[in-house]
């Protein structure tokens, strides 16, 4: 016998001793009085107790084999009786009627029981898909702080300020200051989740100040954000990363450098920001990860697309495609009106 | 007076480049910086014109980077790298032996480079070719992939050449002289741009305004005491082969 079906013959020989122990107070009432008969009661209340106490804690057998566990236990009930009194209907249905009035509470149980089983599975796997949101949250926010403090732009952008410090330039005055703009907003933004679309600009202009001082006349730009857009909250540091993007696979590869136009505009109800580079656009050769693999900034973009699930489920899309020269980065998302 | 070492300084970065410019004398004032690229292909093409006995080169540049450079010149050159810090291309440099610079540069670890480039160029350089393919499959690079087109101006029309029916390429100026087995077209771009694009095992630079089609060539023979001429398959016209690059035909 297998260990499931044990599990359903324990109910099925309940009833039958069930069916005994009421077969008994029957006769007990009528015979000798009262006390035998509670004897016999609390027999019948222990059959009760052990066949609900089963129903409690193997509610999930009792709700599977319900139709088989119903019959079965019937049978077993019908039998005692015909075996040990008569085989009249009369005393068949008054039977029938006992076990049916057993089993009917053991089945409800069982049910409630199911029923509660299910509403925590679901709560708990709502749960587990928050903390995994959260987590995922938690990361993207880490691989932007560790693409943000990137070795290259700190240590370049300080060799550029030295050498502007050396003549006394004023330009190394305005380019730390760009550059202090730039962290203070990049620190303050890794922290938050959304961001104003004007912050988020502010920080975009800070950086593209900086590396204009950089690049020199290989990089001109210009930043177009309509005041109504002001208050608009997108996700954070995505703009900018579309923009770091243009810039080292744009421009910074292109032997003439180009031109870098970041605009935001409502379209169909919707929040369109384009993020367009003259430079070597889509043919141009993709950036490699250190491990070898192609990358084209799709580290960054695989990013941003987490980022944006997060944030608008399916109702956000990036999309690339190539200009002539260059490359245009284009976000769609819900406009939500503050 | 004997000449002092002659210097090639490619740094894509205008604020660095400059700050490269105005250490070096103080720390060298005997080397002489007799060209300064913006970017890889400006340096390649310099250093054919001049052939300096030192190149710095910056690792990322637009064109041609600081590595493939490298490779072109051989063992023409001492060749330093300056790079920004990144903890691969320093394992690299360091497993290659290879000088390099870490950027910004500061006046004292120029100062041990200097040093160090004097006591090379008391001896041969050595060949980068080898070297370069090593840090290459360390530090793996963007590389363009070779360019299948060309878009070149003839008469009126503009004509898409397949870069296989190209015999030879000349440098005209500004633009890229394209000769074909049929007649010749004009390709507007200076042929140190296109020369990046080209697959180097089946395009030979053979000058440093010249690039042949090696599937083209039938015969080197020599001109004089430096230089070759190729004969080739579909053209008449005899392309001179320079001394820098007389080694591809050496047997």
């Amino acid at each position: 016998m297998r260990r499931g079906d044990a599990n359903y013959t324990v109910p099925v020989a309940g009833i039958a001793f069930f069916t005994l122990a009421v077969l008994y107070l029957h006769d007990r009432q009528r015979q000798d009085g009262w006390m035998p008969a509670l004897v016999a009661a609390s027999v019948v209340g222990g059959a009760l107790a052990l066949l609900l106490s089963v129903a409690w804690f193997k509610y999930r057998e009792f709700e599977r084999k319900k139709w088989r566990m119903l019959p079965s236990s019937l049978a077993a009930g019908l039998l005692t009786t015909a075996l040990l009194r008569h085989w009249t209907p009369a005393i068949l249905a008054e039977t029938a009627m006992y076990i049916l009035l057993m089993l009917v509470p053991a089945f409800a149980v069982a049910f409630y029981r199911q029923r509660q089983h299910a509403l925590l599975t679901a709560r708990l796997r709502d749960e587990a898909e928050r903390e995994r949101m959260a987590r995922e949250l938690a990361e993207a926010q880490l691989r932007l702080l560790r693409a943000q403090i990137e070795p290259h732009f700190l240590f370049n952008t300080l060799g550029a300020v030295q050498q502007l410090a050396v003549h006394g330039a004023p330009r190394a005055a305005e380019l730390t200051g760009n550059l202090i703009d730039f962290l203070r907003a990049s620190m303050g933004e890794i922290r938050s989740d959304s961001v104003s679309l004007a912050d988020e600009f502010g920080l975009v202009d800070a950086y593209l100040k900086v590396m204009q001082a950089r690049l020199g006349e290989r990089l001109r730009f210009s930043l177009r954000l309509p005041d109504v857009l002001g208050d608009t909250r997108i996700p954070s540091m995505i703009v900018l990363t579309l923009v770091e993007n243009a810039i080292k696979h744009g421009i910074e590869p292109a032997l003439r450098g180009g031109e870098v136009d970041v605009e935001a505009a409502l379209e169909d109800g919707q929040l369109a920001i384009r993020v367009c580079d003259s430079g070597m656009g889509l043919g141009a050769p993709s950036d490699v990860t250190p491990e070898g693999g192609a990358d084209h900034g799709a580290t960054g973009l695989e990013n941003i697309r987490r980022r944006l699930r997060l944030a608008y489920d399916d109702n956000a899309r990036l999309t690339l495609h190539d200009a002539d020269p260059g490359l245009v980065a284009k976000l769609c998302i819900p406009f939500r009106s503050v | 007076m004997t000449a002092g070492p002659t210097l090639l300084l490619a740094e894509d970065e205008p604020l660095m480049r400059e700050r490269l410019l105005e250490m070096l004398p103080a720390v060298w004032p005997e080397a002489r910086v007799v060209l300064v690229a913006e970017n890889g292909n400006d340096a390649w093409d310099g250093f054919l014109a001049l052939e300096p006995s030192v190149a710095i080169l910056d690792i990322r540049m637009p064109g041609l980077s600081g590595l493939e450079v490298a490779a072109r010149i051989g063992g023409r050159a001492h060749v330093v790298f300056v790079t920004a810090y990144d903890q691969h291309a320093v394992e690299a440099f360091d497993a290659g032996a290879v000088d390099y610079l870490l950027k910004p540069v500061q006046a004292e670890r120029l100062l041990r480079a200097v040093e160090r480039l004097r006591t090379r160029l008391a001896s041969r350089p050595v060949d980068m070719a080898g070297i370069v393919r090593q840090l290459q499959a360390a530090l793996p690079m963007p590389r363009p992939a070779p360019v299948k087109w060309l878009k070149a101006v003839v008469g009126r029309q503009i004509r898409l050449i397949d870069v296989d029916d190209v015999l030879f390429f000349q440098s005209d100026t500004k633009y890229t002289r394209v000769v074909l087995r049929d007649g010749e077209a004009l390709v507007r771009m200076p042929l140190k741009d296109l020369l990046g694009g080209l697959d180097a095992d089946r395009f030979w630079q053979v000058h440093r305004s010249t690039v042949v089609n090696v599937a083209a060539i039938v015969a080197a023979e020599r001109l004089d005491a430096e230089r070759l001429q190729l004969l080739l398959r579909g053209s008449t016209e005899k392309p001179v082969v320079s001394r820098a690059f007389t080694h591809l035909f050496r047997v």
